[in-house]
């Protein structure tokens, strides 16, 4: 039965004005630390989502049970729920039909990978470390999105998705990398331990820095996750509307470096294509910084509706689960810029430091896109343009937009990094980011040394 | 439920697993949010289904099916032990030893919070979310939960055990906005209010609508704060900053699985060593931290966790020496002490790991105004803005929603955009006073993660406002 075949029978069962949403998953995630296995995870589900509408009423409700009883008591709840909400004038009734553009991020010899293929591939990143243990995880999932509404829309994807990530770190010395991609063949386990140990073994000795704001190169892991904080309260249409965002009154107005220009591009083969949103509405790319200046947020149906200025949805709406943000874009894209590697970068900083990634950010201030946070497995210095001596964990603290101020330069190749946890369904999004030189990162504390 | 916990664990044996068992289990839950007038979320979910974790030549394996049959139990079990045959390590787990155990428990609960209806549910967050207008105000979030998780676990070595934990709970959030300054104000706590296990009760206690203008009263008038100045002083920390507190530096860093490194790759590790136990200072002699499922109303309560282990209170740090970690059965083995304890998974569909339960600082005497009396320069913070810690739990910077200089043992100004850095040893070594008994209240988190897939834990800390002196705060990028 596919997720489509599933939201029909939910729309069969509601009987009147409903949507339908259907998300599964087949997916293996072997785990490993210690360059062993100790949790090895196999799932296999399918969630619908039901939105009864009684005139502008709606009541939601979601359940996993996808026969025939299931759904009619899926159907009682969510009709039961929608007699129990007052009318909502502003609702903007359910996403007309639609026919979405095709695009890539389905993948049938990823979708055929089984748990002998995905420890297959574990073993890979494990086997190919050295003397420094590593910590991580191969997986690869097939999952299916699929909308049907009273309205006629009828729309489904089919993705998939592949990922190995590997810490590698010993007692004083840690190292980073990651590759995700919708075709496993992109994804090589091997050379991904192969980077994290090399850098690892970089990081022994390292050293403290007094806090201070420094040039800094970011590599795209570090730059990725900044810009995946930044998006949830200022490059989505719900922080606008609550004047919560940085891009609240700033629209039109220079706000980076004129070497920034970030979209959302949904359609984008290099990255993890999305065909439509959680309300069926088809997705379009969306400008939201070119060349510094700010363009524009990402919508979904509710969010250009309570806007009332001729805003439109940009097919943007997530899963429930994450509608409290409101619209969000799931597949940032940073423009290139032409360097060629990471070592030009360090040439541009001078002096300076490199970070390659960043753990456990918070938002400060989400009105000054300020964030904080802790650099991890691998931050050195750059001395005279070059890579230079390890450092201690630092903790930053920065606004975002600070940091994309003044900008030497980015690497002419960007890299998939992956933005999702595995948390509740699978939904596989990341951001295309290259490496970014800035002239402002600002150290904040300084933590311990990397590794175990 | 019993009969195919059954069908998997035989299953899984002749399968060929040495150590099987099977958790099926049923979870409800339901969330009604108003937003600025309307209903912005109503919607209530259930998920079904059975996990079942294996151990073959001593790899784990663990798979699940979202079916309730025996052809899904049995499925369930093939696919687990086909996954530990091939995703086999060059490693042997062994477990600490548990009698087995048959039990049933329940969740103490006065009015069944899913049998208040939908109606009253949107009725409460409108009139909470009426009550917090007030000028300058740009979002009001009111919203009201309740969760209910039927589980039954059985084991290859005789464990069997039923549970149902029912938990509700409610919070809200007002934002205020003026001049390009954004302020906000939460209760009874940030990230989605908080919970107890319990009954309605819990959330009438909490008086939304009465409390709603304090909230919005005070979200205004940060507007005109100033900011929290920078500087080494005294600080003074709410019972609600004082729990996640606790959680960051005292619960992640106490989780054995973390001090073995086995959650490196995601949530980090700890600064923590094994033969740390009974020897390393943690902090002053006023820091007694206790972990403790059995605590009434606790989002971590159970009697048994979901490896069938009974509910155990556990001194983790006994004036300011750590005593005690967080435990599985595989870790207490590694370690050689104590029997596990603490393994709790996300549902049915995900592996039980290492997660807190309910994790205490233990009362001391007086009240907040006692510990504001012995301040003759420094700050008090009130309610959780943002959280940031790094790996190994030792380098954290957390930020308030609300705080108030102290000036002579008197609250003065009201500050905003409070924040407060340490390094977690010596933050915990100059906590000077902990409020007493009186102050001391379960604050409980819906929002802990963890695990690669991700997993969410919802996890209670009883805490009461405290002192530490000379302390970083109000660092600015």
């Amino acid at each position: 039965m596919s997720a489509l075949d599933v939201a029909r029978a939910a729309l069969e069962a509601a009987g009147g004005d409903a949507e339908a949403v259907a998300h599964s998953e087949r997916s293996g995630l072997v785990r490993f630390a210690g360059s062993e296995v100790h949790q090895p995870t196999l799932i296999e589900n399918v969630v619908v989502t039901l939105r009864v509408l009684h005139g502008n009423r709606a009541g939601v409700a979601t359940t996993n049970k996808v026969g025939e009883d299931g759904l009619a008591e899926l159907a009682r709840r969510a009709s039961a729920a929608a007699e129990s909400a007052p009318p909502d004038e502003s609702f903007p009734g359910l996403a007309p039909p639609a026919q979405p553009t095709e695009v890539e991020g389905y993948d049938a010899a990823t979708a055929a990978l089984g748990p002998d293929d995905q420890a297959r591939l574990a073993a890979a990143a494990i086997d190919a470390a050295g003397d420094i243990p590593v910590y991580g995880f191969f997986t690869s999932a097939v999952s299916e999105l699929a909308v049907a509404s009273s309205t006629g829309l009828s729309v489904e994807q089919r993705m998939t998705d592949a990922g190995a990530l590997v810490v590698a770190a010993a007692e004083g010395c840690s190292g980073y990398a990651e590759q995700t991609g919708w075709r496993a063949e992109d994804v090589d386990p091997a050379a991904v331990t192969r980077a994290a140990s090399e850098k690892a073994a970089r990081t022994h000795g390292a050293g403290t820095l007094e806090p201070g704001s420094y040039r800094a190169v970011l590599e795209p892991y570090a730059f990725a996750d900044l810009l995946d904080y930044f998006s949830h309260d200022s490059l989505g249409a719900l922080g606008l509307l609550e004047r919560r965002g940085y891009l609240s009154d700033k629209l039109g107005e220079r706000i980076a470096d004129e070497k920034i220009t970030i979209r959302d591009d949904p359609l984008d083969a290099r990255g993890l294509p999305k065909a439509f949103d959680f309300e069926g509405t088809p997705k379009q790319p969306v400008l939201l910084v070119e060349n510094g200046v700010a363009r524009g947020v990402v919508w979904d149906r509710t969010t250009a509706a309570r806007a009332r200025d001729g805003a439109v949805t940009t097919g943007h709406a997530g899963p429930v689960e994450s509608r409290d943000w409101g619209p969000l874009p799931y597949c940032l894209s940073v423009a290139p810029g032409d360097a060629e590697s990471v070592d030009e970068l360090a040439a541009l900083v001078g002096e300076g430091i490199y970070v390659t990634r960043l753990h456990y950010l918070g938002v400060i201030d989400p009105r000054e896109g300020i964030v904080t946070g802790m650099t991890r497995d691998g931050t050195f210095r750059i001395r005279r343009g070059k890579i230079a001596e390890p450092l201690v964990n630092l903790r930053f603290t920065v606004s975002v937009p600070g940091l994309l101020r003044e900008v030497y330069g980015l690497t002419r190749t960007p890299s998939l990094v992956n933005s999702q946890n595995f948390y509740g369904d699978r939904y596989p999004y990341g951001v295309l980011a290259p490496a970014v030189a800035a002239a402002r990162f600002t150290i904040t504390g300084v933590g311990s040394k990397p590794g175990i | 439920m019993r009969d195919l916990c059954a069908a998997a664990v035989a299953a899984a044996t002749a399968a060929g697993a040495d150590y099987s068992d099977a958790r099926v289990v049923l979870k409800r839950e339901q969330l009604v949010a108003a937003k600025n007038g309307r209903v912005d979320r109503m919607t209530d979910a259930e998920s079904e289904g059975i996990g079942v974790r294996v151990l073959v030549n001593g790899a784990w394996g663990f798979a699940c099916d979202r079916r309730l049959t025996h052809e899904g139990a049995q499925n369930a079990a093939a696919r687990a032990c086909s996954f530990a045959r091939a995703a086999a390590g060059r490693h042997s787990r062994a477990l600490a030893p548990l009698e087995p155990r048959q039990g049933r428990h329940e969740s103490a609960v006065e009015r069944d919070p899913f049998a208040i209806s939908l109606a009253d549910k949107v009725e409460l967050c409108l009139r909470a979310d009426a009550a917090l207008q007030a000028e300058d105000v740009v979002v009001r979030q009111v919203m009201v939960r309740a969760r209910r998780e039927h589980k039954v676990l059985l084991s290859s070595e005789g464990t069997e055990v039923e549970q149902i934990l029912t938990e509700c709970g409610a919070g809200m959030d007002c934002a205020a906005a003026r001049d390009g300054i954004f302020q906000l104000r939460s209760y009874p706590s940030a990230h989605v209010g908080s919970s107890c296990q319990s009954g309605w009760e819990y959330v009438d206690g909490l008086r939304l609508v009465e409390e709603a203008p304090r909230v919005a009263e005070q979200a205004a008038a940060l507007l005109h704060a100033d900011p929290c100045p920078s500087g080494v002083t005294d600080l003074v920390l709410d019972g609600d900053q004082v729990a996640l507190q606790v959680h960051e530096s005292v619960g992640h860093p106490t989780e054995l699985d973390r001090v073995y490194g086995t959650e490196a790759s995601y949530a980090g590790t700890s600064f923590l060593k094994p033969n740390d136990l009974g020897s390393l200072t943690y902090g002053s002699e006023h820091m007694n931290i206790t972990a403790d499922p059995t605590t009434h109303g606790g989002l971590g309560s159970f009697a048994f966790d979901d490896e069938g282990v009974p509910a155990t209170r556990t001194a983790v740090v006994e004036q300011g020496r750590l005593t005690g970690f967080l435990t599985s059965r595989e870790t207490a083995a590694r370690i050689g002490a104590g029997g596990g304890g603490s393994m709790r998974a996300d549902g049915w569909n995900r592996m039980p790991l290492v997660r807190m339960t309910n994790l205490h600082i233990e009362p001391g005497d007086g009240t907040v105004d006692d510990l504001i009396a012995g301040v003759d320069d420094g700050v008090y913070m009130e309610t959780n803005r943002s959280w940031s810690i790094d790996d190994k739990r030792l380098n954290f910077q957390f930020g308030t929603q609300i705080a108030w200089e102290i000036k002579r043992g008197k609250l003065g100004r009201m500050l905003r955009d409070a924040t407060y850095t340490g390094i977690t040893p010596e933050f915990w070594g100059s906590l000077d006073a902990v409020a007493g008994r009186e102050s001391w209240q379960l604050y409980g988190l819906t929002n802990c993660g963890k695990g690669q897939p991700g997993q969410s834990a919802h996890v209670s800390h009883g805490a009461a406002p405290a002192r530490f002196r000379s302390v970083q705060v109000g660092v600015r990028s």
